[in-house]
């Protein structure tokens, strides 16, 4: 499952990323804008009534007018007029025609914040009376905001809390998603990894992404049914071979055994019966990684004592007699090993044939083989030792490559492994262990089997 | 053990003729052979024979119904000889009252000491008496003849010594011996074990603490060597 938080874990961190860079985007934008504005004069946009209103000035009962104020007017294309406290206008400049020279108080009222018949207006406290700027209509909005103070407040925190809100039910909406997303993708991608390995699955065939999931399904049950097909071809193989075996063993002993024959026909029995013996383990040991590999073969744990295991192991061996010049002993044991293991002993025993049969087959000339076990935190280490040539860099390299088997078919013209280092990868992985190979200095081979206690109930 | 009569039952009429010929040159003289359930069962009825090679899967009645069959009225050894390998199949077997069971492709030597042990086990001669080194052992009377004493044997002694016996130059591990004194929970007699195997040598072995007979093999068990056999 590791990938796919891992996906997930990207795709929030991504979102939120994406979120952080719209918020400094905006924020450099409104930058953008303030400046521009104020490049193009926006702070010189405003009228300056104050200054527009020192430059009138009442002297011996005439208004005189700085010619600068004219100047400001012509620039703005607006009118002024000054109106007296009775309302009536002592002075004017460009006002337009049919405007009134008298206003009462209510039309001073009304005009003094927006608009005198569609002309905006400001308005500035002049020494001789209300100083009246009038602009063309059209060229100035003018809004006028008024609410009671303790609404201020309020509505400056409505403000904030929407604001609040909405970026925290933006996130809600977004986690939830995902999760959405998260909870349909996660069997889909759960599966697509399990039909990496070879395994099979069914996902439930609802939702938005049924059709995804049916197409899964099918691809998955096409994957058990090849599979099916093929362990059932390599079981009835296997069966089917058994007899015609069983009499080539048995006529080739025969002559074999046989002293009226001639020794050379007796030699050429031998070689059959050894090559069908050859061929009576290959259909076993096919037989027992398919199972292995579909999860076809029973797994009987018990707790076992490790020490009689690998004493059986030896004592089969040295009972079906050792070829000359091998030499197998058990060494540098542990004997006061009082814990159980608890796994399958005919896998475990099988686990150990094939490892010593492996140094027997690959050292023609003989060498001496050591098996031990010891017992280290509920970890159980079997370990095979021969004394033989050992294996190139190289091919250790890929024997201890958890995904692949290599086969010297391809590898070197060594002899042949068949399947036996398959089978004990196999079924060290049924009983969650792992397995190492090492050269021994000055040569032969190590093999290393922990056996974690998983089973123990 | 030559002259007992053997059934041998199979599909297949060239591995009975081959099965024929493996026993008649081993010595056994009295080899019949059927190829059917039914025609087995015929045979079984009409001519008793001492022990039955039985396959399991054949047209008809199969193997494991024809072992019921005899099993209604006979206890004589029943070996099945099958192609089907699986664990279950063989608990099957010994569930249904099978002596042994042997899966294709075989040996003919295998079938053959298999086929020697069950009737040893089932038709045993009238005195079973085993030759050592130093001693001469008689299984009926659980007891050890050496020179002009006699012992006999404790229970404990006689049923590590049968065990021995019947893996007589093999080596018999441990573990195998404890159980076949204690059962499936063993663990913890080893030293118990030690004590039994000497006082065995202290009755079997002119000098127990350089035994010829009853050899011990390092770190894995024991090994019963009889008298005249191949070491």
């Amino acid at each position: 499952m590791k990938p796919i938080d891992r996906f997930f874990r990207r795709y929030i961190l991504s979102v939120i990323g994406i979120l952080l860079l719209f918020f400094v985007i905006n924020i450099v934008l409104i930058g953008i804008l303030f400046l521009t504005s104020y490049l193009n004069g926006v702070k010189d946009s405003v009228f300056p009534m104050e200054r527009f209103s020192n430059l009138i000035e009442q002297k011996n009962g005439a208004f005189a007018v700085d010619p600068e104020a004219n100047d400001i007017l012509a620039q703005t294309d607006a009118w002024a007029m000054l109106i007296d406290d009775e309302g009536a206008v002592i002075w004017e400049s460009g006002l337009p025609e049919g405007l009134p020279l008298k206003y009462s108080a209510s039309e001073i009222a009304m005009f003094s914040r927006w608009y005198l018949k569609d002309y905006p207006v400001k308005i500035w406290n002049h020494p001789n009376g209300l100083l009246v700027v009038g602009f063309q209509p059209g060229t100035i909005s003018q809004y006028y905001i008024s609410f009671k103070t303790r609404y201020f407040w309020l509505v400056l925190f409505i403000c904030l809390a929407a604001l609040v809100i909405n970026i925290g039910v933006m996130i809600f909406l977004f986690l939830r998603n995902t999760r959405k997303i998260e909870t349909a993708m996660r069997p889909i991608l759960a599966g697509i990894q399990k039909l990496s390995q070879g395994e099979t699955f069914h996902l439930e065939e609802k939702g938005e992404l049924a059709e995804i999931n049916t197409g899964l399904n099918h691809a998955s049950d096409y994957l058990a049914k090849k599979d099916n097909t093929r362990a059932e071809w390599i079981r009835g193989i296997s069966h089917d071979i058994r007899t015609p075996l069983s009499m080539i063993l048995g006529y080739s002993s025969e002559i074999e055994d046989n002293p009226d024959l001639p020794a050379a026909t007796r030699r050429q029995a031998e070689i059959i019966r050894k090559q069908s013996e050859k061929l009576r383990t290959l259909v076993a040991d096919l037989n027992l990684t398919t199972k292995l590999e579909y999860s076809m073969q029973p797994f009987r744990i018990k707790p076992l004592d490790p020490l009689e295991l690998i004493r059986q192991v030896i004592s089969e061996f040295l009972n079906n007699g050792l070829p000359e010049g091998y030499e197998l002993e058990l060494s540098g044991t542990d004997t006061d090993i009082k814990t159980f293991l608890y796994g399958d002993n005919f896998l475990l025993n099988r686990m150990l044939h094939n490892l010593i049969q492996n140094s027997i087959t690959h050292n023609p000339g003989g060498c001496q083989i050591t098996v031990s076990v010891k017992m280290d935190n509920r970890i159980c280490t079997f370990c095979v030792a021969d004394s033989g040539c050992g294996i190139k860099e190289s091919y250790l390299a890929l024997l201890n490559n958890d995904t692949s088997i290599p086969s010297s078919q391809t590898e070197t013209a060594e002899a042949e492994h068949g399947l036996g280092l398959k089978i004990v990868r196999q079924i060290v992985k049924v009983h969650y262990g792992d397995i190492q190979f090492s050269n021994i200095t000055p040569h032969g081979l190590k093999t290393e089997i922990h056996l974690p206690d998983k089973f123990k109930g | 053990m030559k002259d007992k009569s053997i059934l041998a039952v199979d599909d297949e009429s060239e591995l009975l003729k081959m099965l024929q010929s493996v026993f008649y040159r081993a010595g056994y003289t009295k080899i019949t052979t059927a190829s059917s359930g039914k025609e087995a069962l015929a045979i079984f009825r009409e001519n008793q024979p001492d022990m039955v090679i039985l396959d399991v899967m054949m047209p008809g009645i199969d193997g494991f119904t024809v072992l019921k069959e005899i099993r209604k009225t006979s206890t004589i050894p029943v070996l099945m000889l099958t192609a089907r390998g699986e664990a279950d199949d063989k608990f099957l077997g010994f569930e249904n009252g099978a002596d042994d069971y042997l899966i294709k492709p075989f040996l003919p030597k295998e079938l053959l000491l298999r086929v020697q042990a069950i009737l040893n086990r089932a038709y045993p001669e009238k005195e079973r008496i085993v030759y050592l080194e130093a001693s001469t052992v008689n299984l009926d009377k659980a007891e050890v003849y050496r020179g002009d004493e006699v012992f006999s044997l404790t229970a404990k002694e006689f049923t590590l010594f049968e065990k021995l016996f019947e893996n007589s130059g093999r080596i018999v591990t441990t573990g195998s011996l404890c159980e076949t004194v204690c059962g499936e929970f063993w663990q913890g007699y080893e030293n118990t074990l030690v004590t039994h195997i000497r006082h065995l040598r202290e009755k079997i072995e002119a000098n127990p603490s350089k035994p010829v007979s009853l050899l011990t093999v390092k770190g894995l068990g024991y090994r019963l060597h009889i008298k005249g056999a191949e070491k």
